[in-house]
């Protein structure tokens, strides 16, 4: 059993979220809210989500699971304004999902979960440095590095405390540094790795440029973000592989 | 398996040069192949899907160089990997000296799923790139190639890359499959007992890769034919020929004739292993699923009378090739010679089918386009209605087209292939009294020449000659079927290059190169260039034309230099000329006199274009 109803704007986020890494999710419908697990194709970015029933204004489930297309259910949102309502409605026959917006009713076909890449495992990775920024910083640092690269170093010098980031393109080169005063918190350890941009230049898109992100990074090791979305009652964590330099 | 291990196996392979130690090491690579026995019979000849499958992965070059480059590692542009392509000649050898191993996974950090590429995760991988359509789909099937690329290493990413481009070149033809099945899993009793027991096992019975790769010679020819077999077996080494047993005539017929109605390597070898040569039996045509046409070979009404007892003689249309699948229960389908479905571009036929037979019947014909009085219209009406997607029904009121059924190849439950040819026709005669290929039976070369002289004045293309005794031999060009047509000639060539055009048509292709392929161009050791260029095309080209064939050929260009365009091999033009000359002018040694654009031959594939030695028959003459 699945229904709810929840703002456009929300449900666009939360989509936003997953589907910058993949084309079809699964999705936890649990008794206390929605929770969306996923990793790309190439096993290198993973986003972990969740989104409260609070944010929802009304929401009621029993712990099912559904497949679905993330663009479909992406275009039918669209159809809804900023401030509209839309309503979602399991029917457990058909395995179909109801969708209403004011008069439009849409019913998507679901796909089978079992068809749908696994769920990944989430690790417990011992990241040394820890830099919260605002979300607009971390869009002016690609926007910067995508002028000159195809991929970025993230980086944390320990002693200077301050949070940098690094792109070097075949002529040109980028260099971003923000201090303590810059951000918005620092636990300052020496940490540097190499990431695509093509990969955090999509997972930026879903990062919301007033949010607070808590980025974790180490030496040579993933890069987790964390940020709220839906004023609080929603949590998406991306995680991103880095790339092994050879030289 | 692993991908890797398939690599593996697939890289010995091409080391191979000895027809029977390829048998062998495919026969190996079958046996060891678990769950993976149908894909895996796939992709040792650069198959993702079988032959009837409507599913393609529909990946050009310059896609698969975006995702490789995006996967090699900073500032890596899918220029720098075409100029290596350049240097290298060859795709697979790209990509295994690109750094693929950079990007981590999430796996390396105990997060994701699991890192190591299997061969399941690839034909995976494929359905999805397959099944990616509509707006947004290049993107899409880039970011699946990209993940592939990303988890594969040098060696993987070699084959990953041939599969992807559909062009494995590991010296492994439709005959080697056939025989290295048959040598898996057709041998004698006691061995297909012992092959069970150490399944998976590389110490089995049978010889290594390694010690046949150095103990054999051979010219390393992919081997079309059984006969071929048969006779090359005093050309291999002994010591291989006494380890490797060879799989009996009969063993090796029961796979060709499985193959020949499922059209399916796959499925093939999965039913012998699993049901041996009484499976095999049971695999038949199936209604709804495509096979491989038959072929005819450029023949004289002299060949024909000389060659057999007596000759069947057709008219032969200008029309394109169909075969019908009809099931009075179910569909209508109708397919092309390259087993594309075309059945809703054809409506009329498929009505025409359906509504004057009522019994499950596969038909082999032709599609014609005809004007108000049944006359036939010349083949570019054709090509407005063949595989046409869109405005179909008001492309029917312009065009109107018929078919021309000349065979029978099953019968309500019965499989025809190995009928006579005349058995064949009776069969085909029951099923329906009009919208048949008249044919007639005769010794008489006089009576031929007449037939030929008013099918021509009726406007057709010319007479098919046929062997009344010879069997259905799918996929094959024959020597049992023999076309021939009026002296006035044309050639199937390749578009290869172009140049653009000055002035007035600066914007669209003014001359275009054209070529015709290389025999043995599938063959692990033909170099990169596979067509041999005979000429330019410049005339006989309506401005309309050029401006669709400028559209349509800009997806194809591999290189650009200036004025001049290199294309990958996709469009066929058909291209008339006045006499083939011998000349140094081109590389196949031939130029076309006064050659002249005639259409894109739209059921053609570069494969289907015609070869160096066609060229070569027509010199002669």
């Amino acid at each position: 059993m699945f229904k709810a109803i929840v703002s456009a704007d929300t449900l666009k986020t939360t989509l936003d979220s997953v589907s910058v890494l993949v084309d079809e999710c699964k999705i936890h419908l649990e008794e206390d809210g929605l929770e969306i697990r996923a990793v790309d194709p190439a096993n290198v970015g993973m986003v972990d989500l969740s989104l409260s029933a609070d944010a929802f204004e009304s929401y009621e489930a029993d712990g099912g699971l559904i497949g679905v297309n993330l663009s479909r259910l992406e275009d039918i949102a669209g159809m809804a304004d900023a401030g509209q309502l839309v309503s979602l409605e399991l029917d457990e026959e058909t395995r179909k999902l109801h969708i209403q917006i004011d008069g439009l009713e849409y019913t998507l076909t679901l796909i089978d979960p079992d068809s749908i890449r696994q769920e990944p495992d989430i690790p417990d990775l011992d990241l040394a440095a820890e830099v919260v920024v605002e979300g607009k910083d971390i869009n002016r640092a690609v926007k910067a590095a995508d002028m000159v690269s195809d991929h970025i170093a993230l980086g944390v010098d320990g002693s200077n405390e301050t949070f940098y980031i690094d792109a070097e393109g075949d002529a040109d080169d980028v260099h971003l540094e923000l201090d303590r005063d810059d951000l918005i918190d620092l636990s300052a350890a020496d940490a540097h790795s190499l990431f695509s941009l093509d990969y955090l230049k999509d997972m930026d898109k879903a990062i919301p440029k007033d949010a607070e992100v808590t980025m974790e990074l180490g030496e040579e090791f993933p890069v987790k973000m964390h940020f709220d979305i839906a004023e609080g009652m929603g949590h998406v964590t991306f995680m991103l592989a880095p790339r092994i330099q050879s030289n | 398996m692993e991908f890797a291990a398939f690599a593996d196996r697939a890289r010995a392979i091409e080391e191979t040069d000895a027809d029977l130690a390829v048998v062998a090491a495919v026969a190996d690579l079958f046996a060891a192949a678990d769950d993976d026995l149908e894909t895996l019979a796939r992709f040792v000849q650069g198959r993702a899907f079988p032959a009837w499958d409507d599913r393609k992965l529909d990946v050009g070059p310059s896609l698969c160089h975006e995702a490789l480059a995006r996967a090699a590692g900073p500032n890596v542009t899918a220029g720098d990997v075409e100029d290596r392509l350049a240097d290298v000649g060859e795709i697979g050898a790209v990509a295994a000296s690109l750094d693929l191993d950079g990007q981590q996974g999430l796996s390396a950090f105990g997060a994701g799923g699991g890192d190591d590429l299997t061969v399941a995760d690839v034909h995976e991988a494929f359905v999805a790139i397959a099944t990616a359509t509509g707006s947004g789909s290049a993107g899409a099937k880039e970011d699946h190639l990209f993940g592939l690329f990303n988890r594969a290493s040098p060696a993987e990413a070699r084959f990953v890359a041939r599969l992807v481009l559909g062009e494995m070149r590991i010296g492994v033809g439709d005959g080697t499959v056939r025989d290295a099945i048959a040598a898996a899993f057709l041998a004698d009793d006691d061995r297909v007992e012992t092959g069970a027991e150490t399944e998976g096992d590389d110490e089995g019975a049978q010889l290594t890769l390694s010690e046949l790769g150095e103990s054999a010679d051979g010219a390393g020819e992919v081997e079309e034919d059984v006969e071929a077999v048969d006779e090359d077996a005093e050309a291999v080494d002994e010591d291989a020929a006494e380890v490797f047993e060879r799989p009996s005539a009969d063993a090796v017929a029961a796979v060709e004739r499985a193959l020949q109605v499922s059209n399916d390597a796959g499925r093939v070898a999965t039913v012998a292993r699993d049901a041996g040569r009484d499976g095999l039996s049971d695999v038949h045509l199936e209604v709804g699923r495509p096979v491989g046409a038959m072929l005819a070979q450029a023949g004289t009404i002299t060949d024909a009378v000389e060659a057999w007892d007596a000759v069947a003689v057709e008219t032969k249309y200008d029309g394109a090739r169909v075969q019908v699948h009809h099931d009075p229960d179910g569909d209508t389908r109708l397919f092309s010679r390259n087993m594309e479905d075309v059945t809703d571009a054809l409506p009329e036929l498929v009505e025409f089918v359906a509504d004057r037979v009522d019994i499950p019947v596969v038909l082999d014909g032709e599609a014609l386009a005809v004007d108000d009085d049944g006359d036939p219209l010349p083949f570019q009406r054709v090509l407005e209605r063949f595989r046409r997607k869109h405005d179909v029904a008001r492309a029917r009121e312009s065009v109107a087209m018929e078919l021309r059924a000349f065979d029978c190849l099953h019968h309500d439950g019965e499989d025809l292939l190995d009928a006579p040819f005349t058995e064949r026709q009776a069969r085909l005669e029951a099923v329906l009294s009009e919208g048949v290929s008249e044919s007639f039976v005769t010794t008489d070369a006089d009576e031929i020449g007449e037939f030929e002289a008013t099918v021509l004045d009726a406007g057709h293309e010319g007479i098919m000659l046929k062997d009344p005794e010879s069997t259905y031999s799918a996929g094959k060009r024959g020597k049992e079927w023999l076309k021939r047509k009026p002296d006035v000639e044309t050639l199937d060539v390749v578009v290869t290059g172009a140049e653009w055009g000055e002035g007035r048509r600066a914007n669209v292709f003014g001359t275009f190169e054209v070529g015709v392929r290389v025999p043995e161009s599938t063959n692990a050791s033909a170099d990169a260039s596979e067509y041999a260029t005979v000429g330019k095309v410049a005339t006989g080209i309506t401005d309309a034309e050029l401006d669709a064939l400028t559209e349509r050929l800009r997806e194809h260009v591999a290189t650009e230099d200036g004025q001049t365009v290199r294309f990958e091999p996709a469009v066929v033009f058909e291209v008339g000329y006045e006499e083939i000359q011998a000349s140094p002018t081109y590389d196949s040694g031939y130029a076309l006199r006064f050659p002249r654009y005639v259409a894109v031959r739209e059921d053609k594939a570069p494969a289907d274009a015609d070869s160096l030695e066609r060229v070569d028959r027509l010199a002669e003459n």
